[in-house]
């Protein structure tokens, strides 16, 4: 058997999430070390904290130490599922139930983000870039969760929509609005007229 | 702004954190609860011992039936490890194996075997699968032996 082929079996994500649900902990070092990446960057980007993001990044692993069982590897492979736990501490530490699903008609226009700085900033990249998280950190957590995990974590819409727990249909209906949203503020903050999808 | 700025401010903002790691103490953080973890008996295992017959009769019956299916396989159906399907087939996930990586090592005639089994199987098999759902069937590849033992399972979503 191909030396690659053995690397690959000893190394299967869902092999060694078996191995820590069966209490062998040394084989979450490398899920961590693996997965460490995605869950960071995901609370990263939801929370607009890097110390939450650490804690959260924690937190995640921790669990997963604990509750290996719960995955289950015949539903889909380890990350979403590690993605969907990451979403659900940065909902806790933002005191949302993450089981709560709102209606999205129902969500109030949230209030538009304070900008540093004035139009004449706005080519600066590192103040779009300050300008862009600020808005994502303004939007409603149910929108947030689709934009983080479709337009910057390379999830599928399909993907999100289980890690969400809604419908595609949500996702594409929530990600459009959040784009809107965001392409509004950021527009109003340089003066333009906002024209992104809505 | 319009949809492609978005979506350059976005893309900005990806690789802007496309390198972003936890912070060392976040590290020793983990490693700390993975040494401080006792090695402990699986939860699975716990409940297999309540059921201590029920659950390898299912498991017996299962492999007597894929020995079976194997040992009626015609010589042309054996296929080399390294030309097994995993490549050509979509939405699975890698072989998880079932008995140490030397075995299958020195394995020179496995087969791969496509199999719809009950989920309480594959947790009698040490695999992941949530109690709740134990009942339900789940479509698989089997890498076995000519004698019918499982080396390795793969999940095909």
């Amino acid at each position: 058997m191909p030396a690659e082929l053995s690397e690959r079996l000893s190394a299967n994500d869902a092999a060694l999430a078996a191995r820590v649900a069966c209490g062998d902990p040394a084989a979450l070092a490398p899920l961590y070390q693996r997965h460490r990446g995605s869950v960071y960057r995901f609370a990263l980007l939801w929370s607009g904290s890097a110390a939450a993001a650490a804690d959260v990044t924690q937190d995640v692993f921790l669990h997963l130490l604990g509750h290996a069982e719960d995955y289950d590897a015949a539903r889909g492979p380890l990350q979403p599922w590690l993605l969907g736990i990451t979403r659900n501490f940065v909902h806790k530490r933002s005191g949302i139930d993450a089981r709560y699903v709102a209606n999205d008609e129902d969500v109030e226009e949230p209030d538009a983000p304070r900008f540093e700085g004035g139009p004449e900033a706005a080519m600066d990249t590192q103040r779009d870039l300050a300008r862009l998280r600020a808005a994502i950190a303004a939007l409603p957590p149910h929108f947030r969760d689709v934009l983080v995990l479709v337009e910057l974590a390379e999830r599928s819409y399909a993907e999100a929509a289980a890690i969400c727990g809604c419908e595609l249909n949500t996702v594409r209906s929530r990600l459009f609005r959040a784009r809107a949203l965001i392409a509004r503020w950021l527009s109003a903050s340089s003066g333009e007229t906002g024209t992104a999808r809505g | 702004m319009t949809d492609s700025d978005l979506d350059r401010r976005l893309a900005a903002l990806k690789e802007a954190t496309a390198d972003a790691l936890p912070p060392p103490s976040a590290d020793r953080a983990v490693e700390a609860a993975i040494a401080g973890a006792k090695r402990a008996p699986p939860p699975a295992a716990r409940r297999r011992g309540e059921r201590w017959l029920v659950w390898p009769l299912a498991l017996a019956a299962s492999i007597a039936v894929l020995s079976f299916v194997v040992r009626s396989l015609p010589p042309e159906a054996v296929v080399a490890p390294e030309k097994r399907p995993t490549a050509t087939r979509s939405g699975g996930d890698e072989f998880m194996p079932i008995v140490p990586i030397a075995d299958i090592e020195q394995t020179r005639d496995a087969l791969v075997v496509p199999a719809r089994l009950p989920r309480m199987t594959l947790a009698q098999l040490g695999l992941p699968i949530n109690p709740a759902r134990a009942a339900d069937a789940i479509d698989t590849e089997l890498l076995v032996r000519r004698d019918g033992s499982v080396l390795a399972v793969r999940f095909v979503y």
